[in-house]
């Protein structure tokens, strides 16, 4: 297997921390999703949730260190229940801790950005930090149960 | 991610993009977005086929729009999916760039521009 080629029957995935592994993680989530039965809303969702934290990982927490790496870890705690674990071993950092930009708007035009707070707390059910005796696990669930909807205009 | 674009009637650039736009969708379609912005005043971005919108990808629509606006003009987003359009919801990006989705509005607000 090339380095740059998914393993889709791993429910782990170990990146580096440079952005370009990050192209390895849509093959990854869509092998998940046909084995699990992850429905596509939801595929969308864990996409984008951990776009945001793996990215947030590599781009903040390592800072440029570029050989470092970042582990994801899928379980299935209970039927439509989807949890990934994301580990790392970068300086102490909650993300959870940090506030909510607001959303963007006419009046701020030049404030465009600081969302991915935001879209964890929008799309993912359930957010969980703990620090690590070597860095951070950040869990983020995902329920098949719980309709997506789009926000109240 | 691929990105074609479409001259229209009444001087309204079609751009239509194709794929993810994740980091990796963005990097690809950023230098002619900027191209687009710099040198278009009605810019309809048809986003059917979009099937994946992030924060950065997000950053590869707001600001062209936002250019294009500095220059006077006005873009707007047609036809994305559920989840595309709750990203742009979510994140108020909808209220930088209208999202339409019947062409027919989308292109008599770029006329109105």
């Amino acid at each position: 297997m090339m380095a740059n080629e998914v393993d889709q029957t791993q429910d782990r995935l170990e990146l580096r921390s440079r952005l370009s592994d990050m192209a390895q993680l849509p093959a990854w989530i869509e092998g998940l999703a046909t084995r699990h039965g992850i429905p596509a809303n939801v595929q969308f969702a864990i996409d984008l949730c951990l776009e945001e934290a793996l990215s947030n990982v590599i781009r903040h927490g390592y800072a440029g260190m570029d050989d470092r790496s970042v582990s994801v870890r899928f379980t299935m705690p209970g039927s439509g229940y989807f949890k990934f674990v994301i580990e790392d071993q970068a300086p102490r950092f909650n993300p959870l801790d940090s506030p909510e930009q607001p959303a963007m708007s006419p009046d701020e035009e030049n404030r465009i950005g600081g969302q991915g707070i935001r879209f964890l707390r929008h799309f993912a059910d359930a957010l969980e930090y703990e620090a690590t005796p070597t860095g951070n696990r950040l869990s983020i669930g995902f329920s098949a149960a719980k309709p997506t909807r789009l926000p109240e205009a | 991610m691929a990105i074609a674009t479409e001259e229209l009637t009444g001087g309204i650039t079609k751009v239509t993009l194709d794929g993810r736009l994740d980091i990796e969708g963005a990097a690809a379609v950023d230098t002619q977005m900027h191209l687009i912005a710099a040198s278009r005043k009605a810019v309809l971005v048809d986003l059917q086929k979009v099937s994946f919108l992030g924060s950065v990808g997000l950053r590869a629509l707001v600001i062209p729009a936002r250019d294009i606006k500095g220059r006077g003009g006005k873009m707007v987003l047609f036809a994305p999916s559920e989840m595309v359009e709750k990203v742009l919801k979510t994140s108020g990006a909808d209220t930088l760039v209208p999202v339409h989705h019947e062409l027919k509005a989308a292109l008599a607000a770029l006329q109105e521009s």
